[in-house]
């Protein structure tokens, strides 16, 4: 118990300088950089969810893409057809993936390996599909069209004028951090525990009491209800549509997860914000070489996707888990 | 009447594609245990391969011919490059738990997938382009009435029979087929019968790749050429390979050709827009209610 | 000649085999015996390359086979029947004799054809039932699917482990007395790894007795089936 209660310590401290860092941050950067950083940390949630589910309990999903759609699709909906302000229409954007997570985990808990991969895989091309099929409610391929609005007086009067890109930022942190500090509490936990459980040796677990398809439902519960938050507030930039909730979003997701460290916290945020900041870099160093435009638009997705087959051949544990034993080494 | 024909016929053409897709798929897991998410990837290669050699003014059937071997070499780097490393390493392999096992490899096939798109955008520009027809592709005149299928239908469908009956003789005539088939059910006799199982998982995934290959000749002219076309093939050949039972070639094939019907009867009667959701639905269904497949085993299934 | 100098196989952190030495002559019969968790099925499986010693030493005819791969091994004419009647269930009993000899077929078609048919003279019930899948046999009859599929590779050793598990005494009696006959007209060396002693020592030249991994008793067989107190002291009768 006392335990559980020190990790919950270490956790907020953690947490908190996570948040300072990042405010600090916001205050230091150009506009397009804290607009990358803002995406960065929509993705840190997204890949978290992939943490808990693929990291923690050994379930993969390649249809995360389609959770983060269902959560900007509900928020969508609730802005634009109920008259919801942006928080409100976060929170039911949450429910709506926990919901949709449900019913997702029932028929997963049933299936492993390639076929949960496969099934995932399907989903993700389907749930957008929908948006075209049923133009009138979600706006077919054009979307529908949600921002993050102004930012409120008393933050502009509080650090004088706010950017939009800023506002982004600063609007993102909050579910950032709380994202960060549930991922740390539950994974310390016992229940966190329980899935590790799961992913080692189902049968053992089992014996030991450990209902498995209710665990495994859960799991897909909570990390759908991550998904649907990055969902929400990806889709906050503009537009919620099915081009920004394509295939390669869920792909994306899944190779920040990998490269970072599956499962591991620090590799997530280390992951997203290599998906995010690669192509820039990768873009910065061909300008050099006054590359055709074919390379310049399909080198980065080249060389993450190399990344992710070295990783997984010849670093399984992803950066998080190199840094690990470079310091044991040390 | 004529609709329902049009609608069976183009089904069965198109089945007949999809059934290849997913012998492509079923036989790389049943000889290497991986589902190959990279299969239509490695296809929509060999298809630009073709395109670039007719677009140089070789002929078809050249562009063919060089397009499967290419598909064939293609399966047999993959497995050679990436999988059997990662096979090697799998038991002091951080990621993996019994939990990870097959899902290590499906990670690496999109990996793969990812390198062969890019490249493809990088070798062969983004804009789509079309794909020539062997045949004429308009609905083939006999005795002065049009027929409710073309010529290339018929090509199609006379390709993926003959493919399927060199393949049943393979497997079932050959001596090499026999080790295929042992060392795939059990690696452990096999080994001991003096059959080379690491030569027999490359030999699968060359197969595979010529397949997959035949599938992306034969599918791209009614779509056009783009990295990502064949994504849509490979989602179908899974689905199709599911409902035949995935470890079952027989169950593949008849997969194969009833997605092609499923999909045409969409098509023709509902709303293309549709297909997706078609497809989602069969999967689902198959999963839950038999998750072996039509034809699968079911203690073979490693669900 | 199999010779064996101390062979040590661990798995994880269990040592399985515990510097096992032992010599098994040409054209004789030597039987391993020993209680169960004894190590006599990874003896055989460390031969076959199945698993890697830690340490020591395999030689056959004096040349050295720890390192090869068990399809080097099959080649070097060391056929090893793993316990468990070892079949594939969902191949036909002539697919599964086929299989043995498959890497033989290219160098010598002519000779394949006659091993198989010779195995179907050595055990006439698999002819009758020679398009039937495995899976379908009875256990004996699998057991002599088993045997044919590593002999028809014309093995000079045969390493056999446990044939006699789970079958009826009546049948036993007739596999062994099959390979008695065999190992005695055509000189095949056989290493018989069994938990039935009695049985094994009857028709072997030599017995050795294993008990946790470590060689406890290496004597003609006549004399070991005649030491009542070693019987005692190890495998309980």
């Amino acid at each position: 118990m006392s335990r559980t209660r020190s990790y919950g310590r270490k956790n907020l401290i953690i947490s908190i300088l996570f948040a300072v860092l990042i405010f600090i941050l916001s205050i230091k950067l150009d506009p397009y950089n804290l607009g990358q950083v803002a995406v960065a940390l929509m993705l840190f949630i997204g890949v978290l969810s992939i943490v808990l589910l693929t990291g923690a309990s050994g379930q993969i999903s390649l249809g995360q893409g389609a959770l983060m759609a269902v959560g900007g699709f509900a928020a969508a909906l609730a802005i634009l057809n109920l008259g919801l302000s942006m928080w409100v229409a976060i929170i039911l954007a949450v429910i709506a993936a926990l919901l949709a997570g449900l019913l997702l985990g029932i028929t997963a808990a049933r299936l492993s390996g390639p076929y949960l991969a496969g099934t995932t895989l399907v989903i993700a091309l389907a749930i957008p599909s929908l948006a075209t099929r049923f133009e009138s409610v979600f706006g077919g391929d054009v979307g529908l069209n949600i921002n993050f609005g102004n930012p409120p007086a008393w933050l502009s009067s509080l650090m004088g004028s706010v950017g939009y890109e800023q506002w982004q930022l600063l609007a993102t942190l909050p579910f950032a951090v709380l994202a960060l500090f549930f991922t740390s509490n539950i994974l310390s936990s016992r229940t966190g525990r329980s899935w590790r459980a799961l992913r080692d040796n189902e049968i053992a677990s089992s014996l030991n009491g450990i209902n498995i398809s209710q665990t495994k439902i859960f799991v897909f519960v909570i990390s759908s209800g991550f998904a649907g938050l990055a969902g929400v507030l990806y889709g906050l930039r503009g537009i919620v549509g099915p081009s920004v909730y394509p295939i390669s979003l869920s792909l994306m997701l899944l190779t920040g997860a990998v490269l970072g460290g599956i499962r591991s916290i620090l590799g997530a945020l280390i992951g997203s914000i290599l998906v995010v900041f690669l192509p820039d870099v990768i873009d910065s160093i061909m300008k050099h070489f006054s590359p055709s435009e074919q390379v310049a638009n399909y080198l980065p997705a080249m060389i993450s996707s190399l990344l992710l087959i070295l990783t997984v051949v010849l670093n399984p544990g992803g950066i998080a888990h190199g840094l690990h034993r470079t310091r044991r080494h040390l | 009447m004529e609709i329902f024909l049009s609608a069976i016929f183009s089904g069965t053409s198109r089945g007949a594609i999809y059934a290849l897709a997913a012998l492509g798929l079923v036989l790389v897991w049943r000889g290497a245990g991986v589902v190959n998410f990279a299969q239509m990837g490695q296809a929509m290669f060999t298809t630009y391969i073709a395109s670039t050699l007719i677009g140089h003014h070789y002929s078809y059937w050249l562009a063919f011919i060089v397009a499967l071997i290419s598909g064939g070499i293609l399966g047999a780097f993959v497995d050679l490059t990436v999988m059997r490393p990662l096979s090697r390493k799998r038991s002091s392999n951080f990621l993996d738990s019994p939990a990870m096992h097959s899902t290590i490899p499906v990670i690496a096939s999109l990996g793969i997938l990812g390198i062969l798109q890019s490249g493809a955008g990088i070798f062969w520009a983004a804009e789509e382009r079309g794909f020539p027809t062997p045949v004429n592709s308009l609905g083939l005149v006999i005795g002065g009435k049009t027929m409710p299928f073309t010529a290339f239908d018929l090509f199609v469908i006379g390709t993926v029979f003959i493919t399927l009956v060199i393949t049943t003789y393979f497997f079932k005539g050959t001596g090499m087929g026999l080790a295929m088939r042992a060392s795939a059910l059990n690696s452990e006799v096999a080994r001991l019968s003096g059959i080379k199982i690491g030569s027999m998982r490359t030999l699968s995934w060359t197969i595979s790749g010529v397949a997959s290959s035949l599938a992306g000749l034969l599918v791209t002219p009614s779509a056009n050429l783009s990295p990502s076309t064949l994504d849509l093939i490979l989602i179908i050949g899974f689905t199709a390979a599911v409902v035949g039972g995935l470890d079952s070639l027989l169950g593949s094939v008849i997969g194969g050709f009833a997605l092609g019907l499923l999909i045409s009867f969409v098509n023709v009667y509902d709303t293309p827009e549709d297909i997706f959701l078609a497809i989602l639905v069969v999967l689902l269904a198959v999963l839950l209610i038999r998750p072996q497949g039509l034809l699968g085993s079911k203690e073979v299934r490693r669900v | 000649m199999l010779e064996i100098k101390d062979l040590v196989t661990e798995y994880g952190s269990v040592k399985a085999l515990n510097g096992v030495s032992l010599v098994a002559h040409v054209g004789k019969i030597t039987t391993v015996i020993g209680a169960n968790g004894a190590g006599k099925s990874t003896l055989l499986r460390t031969i076959s390359a199945l698993e890697q010693p830690r340490s020591g030493n395999i030689s056959w005819n004096g040349k050295s086979i720890v390192g090869l791969s068990p399809e080097k091994i099959v080649r070097l004419g060391i056929a090893h029947v793993p316990e468990g009647h070892a079949v594939i269930s969902q191949l036909s009993v002539e697919e599964n004799i086929s299989m043995g000899a498959l890497f033989r077929m290219r160098s010598n078609k002519v000779d394949v054809k006659n091993a198989q048919q010779e195995m179907y003279q050595l055990f006439p019930r698999l002819e009758e039932r020679k398009n039937q899948l495995a899976g379908s046999l009875s256990g004996g009859e699998r057991q002599m699917l088993a045997i044919s599929r590593a002999l028809v590779s014309r093995p000079s050793l045969l390493l056999l482990d446990e044939p006699s598990l789970g079958l009826a005494p009546l049948i036993v009696e007739q596999i062994i007395q099959t390979i008695n006959d065999l190992c005695r007209n055509t000189g095949l060396t056989v290493l018989l790894v069994e938990q039935n002693a009695n049985t094994a020592l009857s028709v072997a030249d030599h017995g050795i007795l294993l008990s946790l991994g470590s060689v406890v008793a290496d004597l003609p067989a006549a004399q070991m089936k005649a030491d009542v107190s070693l019987r005692a002291a190890y495998l309980g009768y």
